[in-house]
Order: C-alpha cells, then sequence, then structure tokens
C-alpha cells in the first residue's frame, strides 16, 4: 500500500536538490550521465508501479520504453507532426499497446506472467526489426527534441534538456504516486495481496490490471521518447528484453515497492556502470555481483534497507509501539 | 433473497452437491449442519460463482445469477468469508476493511483523491470495526493480531462491502469456545435485515443463531427446517453421533 | 524456391536438428524447475560455458571428442559450485529472488567468459568423422548435423528410461508432483535436487558442445538461446519431460519453416505462437501437475 512516510519525502527532497545541483554544476559528461539517470528512472517508476505494486513482473517495459521512441521517432522525423504532439501520440500510443498487454496477460501469474510479458516485448522488438519502414538494424534518426524556446530554453543544450528530464522524472513521480493512491491503485494493492479476495469483493481484476498496465505503459512512452530526443536516433536495440531485465534489476537495487528506492537505483546503477567502466571492461560482473549480493542479503534493495534500518532505530528509541501488539498476541 | 433450484456439481460420477434447493427470506440466518465432505463449501463456491455448478439455478434478490462471474454477484449484495483466511496480510486492519469497503462502494477503479480516505469509506471501516470490536487494532497489520481477531476480521472484510446476504464458512472455527460464543454474540447483534448463510461445525453455537436449519450429507439436503425439529432428528443424531448427545 | 519432397525433406531435418539441441537445454531447465520450482536463468550462460570448454579442449588437446566428453563434466562442475554456493541458499526464497539471482549470474559468468577467452568469437571444427555429407531420403544432409538430431534422440532415449523405469526417475516424478509428499515418503529431496541440477548442467554443457561447430562461440551466445529455450519450455509446461519435447518440436518447426515460407513474418511466428498458447492455455500445453 502506496504511502509518503517522512523518510520517502526526505529522501525526495535531497534526490531533487542533488539533481538540480549537480545539472548547475556539471561538465557536458556529467550532464549526460544526469540525463541518462533521469531517463532511466521514468523507465523505473513506470515498471516499479506494476511489480512492486501489483506483481506484474513485467520483461515489457523496455520493449514498452522502444515502442515509445520510436512512435516520436516515426510522428516526429518521418510524418513531419509538431514535437509536443508526436510525443503526446508516443505516450498515447505505448499507453494503448500496454493496455492490450496487460489484458491479455492479466489471468497469468509468476513466471507465466514474466514469460508472457516477455513474448509480447519479443514480438516488438522483432516487428520493428523486421519491417522496412522503422529502418531495420539501421534504426531511424534526424529526430529533433522538443522546441521551448517560449519558455526560453533550448533544449539542444545538454544543461537544459538534462533539467527538463528532471522535471519529466518528477512529473512521472507524481503520476505514480497519483495512481497508486487513487482507487485504482488502492485495488492494485489488494490484488497483488490476493486476487481471490479482491474478486469476491465485487472487483473486476483483469481491468484493474490492465488500466495499471496501460498508465504504466504510458510512463515507459514518456521514457523511450526522451531517450529519443536524448540521443536523436532510434535502433531496435531499444527493444531488446535485455533493457526490460536491466530495469527489474534496477528496481531490485533500489528496493522494489517503495517508488523512491528505484530512483535511488537507476542513480546507483548508472554511476556504478560509468565507474566501473572507466576501470574496467567487465562492469556487467560487478553489476551481478553487486545484484546477488543484494537479493541474498535479504533486504529491499538500497532504499528498503534504510526504510528497514530507520524503522528498527524507531522501535528500539520507543518501546511503546511494541507493548501496544501485545493484546493482540494474548 | 437468496435461492437455488437443484443446484447440482459433479467431478465425474461423483456428485459434491445433488439437487439441492434452498430458499432464504430476507433477514433469515441459516445455519447449515453436515460432516466433513457434505459438499457445504463446495456450496459456498458455486452460490459465489468461484464454481460453476453442473446443473441448476441461484436467484439472488429475484434475478438470476447463475451465469455471473463472481465480481457482480458480489456487487449484486453477495458477500462471503472463508473458512481459511483470506485476507490482504501485509496490510493494516483499517486497509483489509477499507479495501473492501472502497470497492463494494464503487471506488475501486477511480484515479481521482485516494480511495481510502474517502469519507464514506472511512465511515464503514469505523462501524464494523466497532461492531467486530477490532477498533483499538485499526493501525495493525494483519500478521501483527491474533487469530482469533483474524477469524472476525474475515468476516468483517465481508460486512464492510454493505451486502444483503453474507455466507459465512465456518466463522469460528480454530478459535477457544469463549471466543466463539463472543463470535455468535456480534452476529446476534448484526443488523436483522441482513440475511446470514452460515457453516458451522459447533452445534450448540449453531442453535444459538439459527433461524432455520438445513443439514447436508454427501452433497444432499437431508434435513431443512426450523431448530427445534432438527433437535428431535434421527438424521441429525446419525450424522453427529456424540456430539449431538449433549445438546 | 523449389518445394519438392527434397525440399521438405531438408526443411524438416533443419527444424529436427534445431529441435533437438533445444531439447538438450530445456530438459534439464524443465525439470530443474518441475522439481525445485526454481527457474535458472543462468541455464544459457551454462551452455555458453560448456561450448567454450568444448571449442577450447579441442583446440589444445584431443579434438572434438574429448571436448564433447570434457565440456559436460566442466559444466557439472560448475554447477555443483553454484549449488553449494548460491541455489541451495536460495532454495527458500520467493521466485523472484530466484528468478534475479540467476540473473546477476548471467551478468558475471557473461563477464568471465569474457575474461577468460577474450571476446573474439572463437571457431570449432566438425569433426573428421563426422565431414561431408549422407544421402538420406533423395537429400544430401550434413553429417554432424545427423549426429546431433541422433544425440538428441539417444539423450531422450535415456531420460525417457530413466524417468519412467528406474527407482531414481520414479523418485523424480513424485519430486515434481508434490515435494513435500516425496519428503514424506523418506525421499532424500535435498540431495535429489543436487543430483538433477548437476544432471541438467551437465547436459547445457553437452548442449553447449554439441552447438560449438555448428554456431560461432561467442560471450552472448548464451543470452541468444535463452529465449528459444525459455519459450520452449513455456509452451510444454514448465516441469514434464513431454512438455520439452513437445515445445522443441514446436519451437523448431515453426522457425525453420517459418523463416522458409513466411520470412517477414517468421520472428514475430514464434512470439504470437507463445502468447496464444499463454492466454489460453496458461500453463503450456503439458503441465506438470494435473
Amino acid at each position: 500500500m502506496f504511502r509518503h512516510t517522512p523518510l520517502r519525502v526526505a529522501a525526495l527532497a535531497l534526490l531533487a536538490v542533488a539533481g538540480i545541483g549537480y545539472a548547475f554544476g556539471a561538465s557536458y559528461f556529467g550532464l549526460e550521465i544526469l540525463t541518462e539517470i533521469a531517463i532511466l528512472a521514468i523507465l523505473v517508476l513506470a515498471l516499479d508501479m506494476v511489480a512492486g505494486f501489483g506483481g506484474m513482473v513485467s520483461l515489457a517495459h523496455g520493449a514498452l520504453a522502444g515502442v515509445g521512441a520510436y512512435g516520436y521517432a516515426m510522428l516526429q522525423a518521418q510524418a513531419g507532426v509538431a514535437p509536443p504532439i508526436a510525443l503526446l501520440g508516443a505516450i498515447g500510443l505505448t499507453g494503448a499497446l500496454a493496455w492490450a498487454i496487460g489484458a491479455v496477460c492479466a489471468r497469468s501469474h509468476g513466471i507465466y506472467f514474466i514469460m508472457a510479458t516477455l513474448a509480447f516485448g519479443q514480438m516488438a522488438y522483432s516487428y520493428i526489426f523486421e519491417t522496412p519502414v522503422f529502418g531495420g538494424d539501421d534504426g531511424l534518426g534526424g529526430i529533433s527534441r522538443l522546441d521551448l524556446s517560449v519558455l526560453g530554453l533550448d533544449l539542444m543544450d545538454s544543461r537544459n534538456f538534462a533539467l527538463f528530464c528532471l522535471a519529466m522524472v518528477a512529473l512521472a513521480y507524481a503520476a505514480c504516486a497519483f495512481v497508486l493512491r487513487s482507487g485504482l491503485g488502492r485495488s492494485l494493492s489488494g490484488v497483488h495481496e490476493s486476487e481471490q479476495r479482491m474478486r469476491a469483493l465485487g472487483l473486476t481484476v483483469w481491468r484493474v490490471k490492465a488500466h495499471v498496465f496501460g498508465l504504466s505503459g504510458m510512463i515507459a512512452g514518456l521514457s523511450g521518447a526522451l531517450a529519443a530526443q536524448h540521443i536523436m536516433y532510434v535502433s531496435p536495440g531499444l527493444l531488446s528484453w535485455t533493457v526490460s531485465g536491466e530495469a527489474l534489476v534496477v528496481v531490485i537495487l533500489g528496493g522494489l515497492g517503495t517508488l523512491v528506492g528505484p530512483l535511488v537505483g537507476a542513480a546507483f546503477f548508472v554511476v556504478l556502470k560509468h565507474e566501473v567502466g572507466a576501470i574496467t571492461p567487465y562492469w556487467h560482473l560487478v553489476t551481478g555481483l553487486v545484484l546477488i549480493a543484494v537479493v541474498m542479503s535479504r533486504a529491499n534493495g538500497i532504499f528498503g534497507a534504510l526504510e528497514a534500518w530507520v524503522g528498527r532505530r524507531r522501535a528500539a528509541r520507543q518501546p511503546q509501539p511494541l507493548a501496544k501488539e501485545v493484546p493482540g498476541n494474548a | 433473497m437468496l435461492e437455488t433450484r437443484n443446484l447440482d456439481k459433479s467431478f465425474g460420477a461423483i456428485h459434491v452437491t445433488r439437487d439441492v434447493s434452498l430458499k432464504l427470506e430476507r433477514g433469515e440466518r441459516r445455519v447449515i449442519l453436515g460432516p466433513n465432505g457434505a459438499g457445504k463449501t463446495t456450496l459456498f463456491n458455486q452460490l459465489t460463482g468461484e464454481i460453476a455448478p453442473s446443473s441448476g439455478r441461484i436467484i439472488l434478490d429475484g434475478a438470476d445469477v447463475t451465469a455471473l462471474p463472481v465480481a457482480q454477484r458480489a456487487r449484486a449484495g453477495l458477500s462471503r468469508s472463508y473458512q481459511k483466511n483470506t485476507l490482504f496480510d501485509g496490510l493494516s486492519v483499517a486497509d483489509n476493511l477499507g479495501l473492501a469497503a472502497m470497492v463494494a462502494q464503487g471506488r475501486g477503479m477511480g484515479l481521482g483523491r485516494d480511495g481510502l480516505l474517502h469519507p464514506e469509506v472511512r465511515e464503514t471501516v469505523e462501524e464494523v470495526a466497532a461492531q467486530l470490536r477490532l477498533s483499538d487494532h485499526l493501525d495493525a497489520r494483519v500478521s501483527e493480531i491474533s487469530y482469533g481477531m483474524r477469524r472476525q476480521l474475515e468476516v468483517g472484510v465481508a460486512l464492510a462491502t454493505r451486502p444483503k446476504v453474507i455466507l459465512m464458512d465456518e466463522p469460528t472455527s480454530g478459535v477457544g469456545p469463549e471466543m466463539a460464543k463472543g463470535f455468535h454474540d456480534l452476529l446476534a447483534a448484526l443488523p436483522r435485515d441482513l440475511t446470514l448463510l452460515i457453516i458451522e461445525h459447533d452445534i450448540d453455537l449453531a442453535f444459538a443463531v439459527a433461524d432455520t436449519i438445513t443439514v447436508l450429507n454427501y452433497g444432499e439436503v437431508v434435513f431443512d427446517g426450523l431448530p427445534e425439529a432438527a433437535r428431535g432428528s434421527s438424521l441429525l443424531k446419525e450424522i453427529y453421533l456424540g456430539s449431538w448427545e449433549d445438546a | 524456391m523449389t518445394h519438392d519432397a527434397g525440399f521438405w525433406v531438408l526443411q524438416a531435418l533443419n527444424a529436427l536438428q534445431l529441435s533437438m539441441l533445444l531439447f538438450l537445454l530445456s530438459v534439464g531447465l524443465t525439470v530443474i524447475f518441475g522439481l525445485m520450482h526454481f527457474v535458472n536463468l543462468a541455464h544459457g550462460a551454462l551452455y555458453a560455458l560448456g561450448a567454450y570448454v568444448a571449442a577450447s579442449v579441442a583446440g589444445a588437446w584431443g579434438g572434438f571428442w574429448v571436448g564433447l566428453i570434457v565440456a559436460p563434466i566442466a559444466v557439472a562442475a560448475m554447477g555443483v559450485v553454484l549449488y553449494g554456493g548460491l541455489i541451495r541458499r536460495m532454495r527458500r526464497s520467493g521466485p523472484m529472488a530466484q528468478v534475479l539471482v540467476t540473473f546477476g549470474l548471467i551478468f558475471a559468468l557473461l563477464d568471465l567468459t569474457r575474461i577468460i577467452w577474450g571476446d573474439v568469437a572463437l571457431a570449432s571444427d566438425v569433426p573428421a568423422l563426422l565431414e561431408g555429407q549422407v544421402r538420406l531420403l533423395g537429400v544430401d544432409y550434413p553429417a554432424y548435423r545427423l549426429f546431433v538430431i541422433g544425440l538428441g534422440l539417444a539423450v531422450l532415449a535415456v531420460l525417457a528410461f530413466v524417468l519412467g523405469r528406474t527407482q531414481i526417475g520414479a523418485m523424480i516424478r513424485a519430486g515434481v508432483d508434490n515435494d513435500a509428499m516425496a519428503a514424506c515418503l523418506g525421499i532424500d529431496v535435498e540431495r535429489l535436487f543436487f543430483v538433477v541440477f548437476c544432471v541438467g548442467c551437465a547436459l547445457a554443457g553437452l548442449a553447449g558442445a554439441v552447438a560449438a561447430p555448428l554456431l560461432s562461440v561467442t560471450p552472448d551466445m548464451g543470452l541468444q538461446i535463452l529465449i528459444p529455450v525459455l519459450i520452449v519450455i513455456v509452451i510444454g509446461g514448465l516441469g514434464s519431460l513431454k512438455g520439452a519435447i513437445a515445445g522443441a518440436l514446436i519451437y523448431g518447426v515453426v522457425q525453420t519453416f517459418g523463416a522458409v515460407l513466411a520470412p517477414q513474418l517468421s520472428s514475430v511466428l514464434i512470439y504470437a505462437l507463445l502468447a496464444l498458447v499463454l492466454v489460453t492455455r496458461p500453463t503450456g500445453l503439458f503441465p506438470a501437475k494435473g
């Protein structure tokens, strides 16, 4: 059940200050990393919404982001649609596709759900790879960024674009929090706990799953459309299942079902990748070992461990809540 | 209020329920008795739609619901509790009741404000918690409260949907006699227009709440009538043997 | 394109050869899942390891045949290490944690093979005995590919015999059906897991050794094969030997004939089929449990 604890609010404030502060202090290379973090953060927010709060562990989210990227590229660069409309179009298209995937996969659970989403993700990958209009292996270029000159912002400037992406992270976070706190989001938490009971209470379970998956897909689409604008080029590799796998790793590293954790995870993952990548070409080995260590430690990622630690300290300082449990156990 | 006509469920040659016809009036409190394996829970599952009957009809509040899915029957006013706790274990008592009230009030698909913070939802949560003496434990997680309280919450979740009919599957199974007695007092205090169909093992407790008694054996209704008449029934004696003598 | 009898025979043999390779990989994975409810995503990485070991051994020492024997043993040894270090400790964790740990293993093993063998693709030769073509049913077919088909069928026969007719097979079937019950019957389930896990790893190594001369040996070959293998076992039904055979045959036929008959659709076809199976039969065609 999603709730804002003081710790989460504090972590969000800290992340916001750090992100904006870094954006004004960083070099070109630092800004590129910041933008990469922001785009990944939006994708993992979308994934945490379905996986962390609905138990829908999706391996289609990388492909969904890719659909958003190609949607933007096709609309903006190929069809010549104005960038803001193209952005909305890409988000809508991805959301519709995600809704359909969610509706079809709603009956599957556990490993079968993972496989079903993987299948749909790979279908999208293969379709885009094989269809000539999408440029095949070569991808599509000539993509423009949004024109925000009315606000006095030139998004071709990497600092401005990084700040724009940070604003989009804030927007995506607000959207996720909004959905998770709504009746729909609360229903999703109930479905995660007991599908059978929610059905017996009168809830049409598949619809809840499909709706949230669709909304999550829209956010993934935003992430993809931003990625397309960032590198101004799209290729089928964006839809590869390993992107979904990495996104899942980031969610787990940060803390599944905390929404704040995945933001921390995204920053940690991208920085780790670049720092380790600078020392050795074998950054996958380090990432793999870190992932194994995190999962085997049984903590819920970095932020989950922090929350558990803070919770223990508070319990140690105030014995009252423990005493309150006693009649419950009697 | 709730009626079954010739309800039949068979797996191959085995009839789990056979030709079950029941009729519950509004506000009636009926207890279903019967030995293990008599088909009581299977009957409940057919009533709620969790399994489909092989033949026969189910009528809820004048409408044929035989073909309706679980959720739609629930929305039509049919609620249930389970023999094995089916709660939202990771959530608090308040959230358990809140989800039930929220879904039943049609706020489970909304995208507006917090579904659990709606005044109507909170009001229901507080009322049901007070009814079941859970008010002091609203913030506790399900995993933190006692087993007896979880059994009560199991019924509370069903109550929070403000149903017309509640099916309770052995609401006091596994709790001590004191708590079971207290629980039946709680049931007696429920609004009189609420229709209750209760599976109960303990015959004394059954007679304490029942307006009418139905006895199932091998999936068939072998007795259907007033508790006084059931007391004299030799069939019941046969089925329950020793435990019956003390009543 | 001539759609004569020879064409069909050739494609059918190609389909069968692909199926057998996938079968060698999927059978270990699916039985491990059936018995332990453990999805080992690193199974593909073990296959890649098998291919590397086989190619290196073949190059340095005794040629293909020595590699074919050494690779399964080496990968089984790796399996022992993994089981002792990771898998045993993850037995009581949820499926999500297991998937993630083995996902981490993919990353780690991927780079380990790169560190040991480098990024350059390793070539491995077909053994002299199996060079050339064999005339079969009116077509010339590479002898080595026939060998792969034969090996797959032989492994299938051995497994069917062990699972169906021996005591350990009966124990495995009991474990797949209900591991708690099997433990009650006095079966040492933990040891059974260990044995099955190692045999599964050895089969992955064998598949890698067999695949080495067919494909180029690269670090990411494990990643490339993982998705087809997962599709095979999910279509077939997790945990069942019958499912692994059916899934492998379906995949081989759809992929091979799809590529020649409807090239523009072929890549989407298998995923569409998987989606269809999952929607209509959410637990696969031959689920291990009724």
